[in-house]
């Protein structure tokens, strides 16, 4: 039946429906989107990218100078693995909506080989002499600079000054106070993730190992020294030198069992200093201090390079303002005082904190882990052989050899 | 008593056969011109993902660099791996031992809420609670109750230091432990609204022909709750079967507790491996789609049998 004379009710709620179609497409225009607008995009994660927190402030103090070529901070999850899975799954699509990322010094590798970084090095002249070395090689891949360092990290150890007065130089002497006592012996990063790794690496390259030469083309790892640090590891989780909640513990449960009065020692990143002084019992608030991590022999100390860079995503539409970023946040005196572990030499020569203090000294002894582009992949399944190793579910000597093995293979 | 289970189910109220003589399409199968665009989106949505892992798992990558066409290496490199072996052994050991724990505990909670008496409603939402958190708040807090640190369960029975997360053992025990609490209440909930679905007068009547509490229960309730029990059991099996939270949380897949679901989430997301990943994942879908047709089979046939009777 051809309708002509009269609208149907039909034709009408077609034009209602193309009349809200219309409507809803105009809105769609008018609402701000993150990513499509004028000002830059900085993803970053953790507890400084929180409101309040010091990347936040940073962003704003880069905002207040620089009101033509403003910065948001897209904040990213509090975990590093979630982090990444996120940038990745922006960088893999090609989207332009990061144009500087907050980039873990472990990253480094991977980011640079999938093509997501621009090249930094036109900027390294802006950026050696006033930045802490070790954080820069950090950002180096294939002798290339593809981010540039905005703050560090490194580990140190926390006692109880009411257990020794003086804090131990050694492992062994280290071990012979923790099992001597009714505190609880070593607490650190003993659960199965990258932060075992971060502290094995610690233990070894204090032994004198290595995973890989300086480029990275050959693995110079020495399995029979990677057995004897770990058989050492088990047999501090055997005698009790470890803590008994050590192999589920990661940073907050090492933290809030020392805290706790649990815990004689603890390894952890500076973040727990002021926590440990606010957040504890009163006894242990009154009776701790810091000291760099013991060795084997007692000389020096070794602490594994933590921290974030900045790269400058490959599909950013701005890439020059992104860049003038980077450099300045890394080298602004005022920026670098936001942060308690700052990448700029000159911010540790009057700090108050004893916790930077510290924290500048130890960086001296701090190495980065290789930024290789399998890290994800090496570091799980160092994390499983060492983890069974230390808790007697594997031989040391077998989880050694398994370790070697996998690092050829990513070569 | 067999007599009775023909009327579990209430026959299906009568579809109209519209069989209707007017002009143009039958109203059957103008419905079916009306419901083809959803089924055939609904079809895309759910397969295309199921069908690219399985293209995906044919193919060989270096973490996110395509290398070409693998053909069954992910496969072989999968089944050969004493990982895949040890996460299939954990998520079965897992399956069984939760589901049939919830199911015991579930049917508890689901007789006593069915009962009535004062403080029937707080008893219940008492009982649905830990239904309510979401899995991985539930799994934060049962890490730190059986941790060594703080140590809330050493503490309050005075175990002293159980490294309950920390040891072969006592890990999947208290991995399966929290997913009893949690999903307890959930087959609860299924197995009440089966229990409400019988008329009281079956149970008056067999009272009057003298036959005891137990032997109504067996006799009566049992087979009556059979299709709730059937669908219970299919939801928690298939969702015991991909678990992933609980592990990941509690014990990061320490001592024997690592799932399937960790395995393929290591692979696709963490290293990223997509050929290895996908092929794991396949594998985890054949065995669960394996399991889920056993169960619909079952429940089928139960359906069926119900239809005939009648």
């Amino acid at each position: 039946m051809p309708v002509t004379t009269m609208r149907s009710p039909r034709r009408r709620a077609t034009a209602a429906v193309a009349v809200a179609a219309l409507g809803a497409s105009g809105l769609a225009a008018c609402t701000p989107d993150g990513g499509g607008g004028d000002e830059m995009v900085w993803a970053i994660g953790g507890a400084e990218a929180q409101t309040g927190g010091a990347f936040q402030q940073i962003a704003e103090l880069w905002n207040e100078e620089n009101p033509d070529r403003p910065v948001t901070v897209e904040t990213l999850p509090e975990s590093a693995d979630e982090q990444r899975e996120q940038l990745a799954l922006e960088l893999d699509a090609g989207g332009s909506g990061f144009d500087i990322l907050g980039v873990d010094v472990i990253w480094t590798g991977e980011f640079q080989e999938n093509g997501w970084v621009e090249s930094l090095e036109g900027v390294r002249g802006d950026i050696e002499g006033l930045v802490l070395d070790g954080p820069i090689e950090s950002a180096e891949w294939g002798g290339e600079l593809w981010a540039v360092p905005i703050n560090t990290n490194g580990g140190y150890l926390v006692y109880r000054t009411d257990v020794t007065e003086e804090a131990p130089t050694t492992w062994d002497e280290l071990c012979e106070i923790a099992t001597d006592n009714e505190v609880g012996g070593y607490i650190a990063q003993g659960a199965q993730y990258e932060g075992l790794v971060v502290n094995w690496l610690e233990y070894f390259w204090g032994n004198g190992g290595e995973l890989f030469n300086d480029d990275q083309s050959e693995v110079t790892f020495d399995v029979d020294l990677a057995a004897e640090t770990l058989e050492w590891m088990a047999e501090a989780y055997e005698s009790g030198c470890f803590n008994s909640g050590f192999n589920s513990a990661m940073e907050e449960e090492a933290r809030i069992a020392f805290s706790q009065g649990n815990a004689a020692f603890q390894r952890n990143w500076p973040y727990v200093y002021d926590l440990t002084q606010s957040d504890s019992d009163d006894e242990v608030a009154e009776n701790f201090d810091i000291a760099p991590l013991p060795t084997f022999d007692g000389q020096g100390t070794v602490t594994a390079l933590g921290g974030f860079n900045n790269a400058v995503s490959a599909f950013s539409n701005h890439t020059d303002d992104a860049t003038d970023f980077v450099v300045w946040a890394a080298t602004s005196e005022e920026a670098q005082a936001l942060l308690g572990a700052p990448v700029l030499s000159s911010a540790y020569e009057d700090a108050d904190s004893p916790s930077t203090q510290l924290l500048g000294e130890i960086l001296e002894d701090s190495r980065p882990r290789p930024p290789s582009p399998a890290w994800a992949e090496i570091s799980i399944e160092m994390s499983r052989q060492i983890f069974e190793a230390y808790n007697g579910q594997t031989d040391p000597q077998t989880a050694a050899q398994n370790i070697h093995d996998f690092l050829e293979s990513t070569l | 008593m067999t007599t009775l289970s023909d009327t579990t189910l209430p026959e299906p109220a009568a579809a109209p056969t519209g069989r209707t003589r007017r002009q143009g399409l039958s109203e059957r199968a103008l419905a079916r011109v009306f419901v083809a665009p959803g089924v055939l989106l609904m079809a895309l949505v759910a397969l295309f993902p199921v069908v690219y892992a399985v293209v995906v798992s044919f193919q060989d990558y270096t973490r996110r660099q395509y290398n070409g066409w693998a053909g069954l290496e992910n496969y072989a490199t999968a089944l050969s791996s004493s990982r895949f072996w040890e996460s299939l052994w954990f998520t079965v050991y897992f399956t069984v031992t939760s589901v049939g724990a919830e199911f015991l505990i579930g049917l508890g909670f689901a007789l006593l809420m069915n009962m009535a008496f004062v403080g029937r409603g707080v008893t219940r939402a008492a009982i649905l609670v830990p239904w309510v958190i979401p899995t991985v708040v539930a799994a934060q807090m049962w890490f730190f109750m059986f941790n060594v640190s703080p140590g809330f369960i050493n503490n309050l029975f005075g175990l002293g230091d159980i490294n309950w997360l920390g040891q072969s053992g006592t890990a999947p025990f208290a991995v399966i432990f929290a997913d009893v609490w949690k999903t307890a209440p959930f087959v609860a909930l299924l197995l009440l609204a089966g229990l409400q679905t019988i008329p009281d007068e079956l149970h008056e009547a067999a009272k009057v022909d003298g036959a005891g509490v137990f032997r109504r229960f067996w006799s009566i309730t049992l087979p009556l709750l059979r299709p709730a029990i059937l669908v219970a059991l299919l939801f928690r099996t298939v969702e015991a079967l991909r678990v992933y939270d609980l592990p990941a949380v509690m014990t990061q897949g320490t001592f024997g507790t690592e799932s399937l679901s960790m395995l393929v989430q290591q692979y696709v997301v963490q290293t990223p491996n997509p050929g290895i990943g996908s092929a794991l994942s396949t594998l985890a879908f054949l065995i669960i789609m394996g399991v889920g047709l056993v169960f619909v089979a079952l429940l089928g046939r139960d359906l069926v049998i119900g239809k005939e009777g009648s």
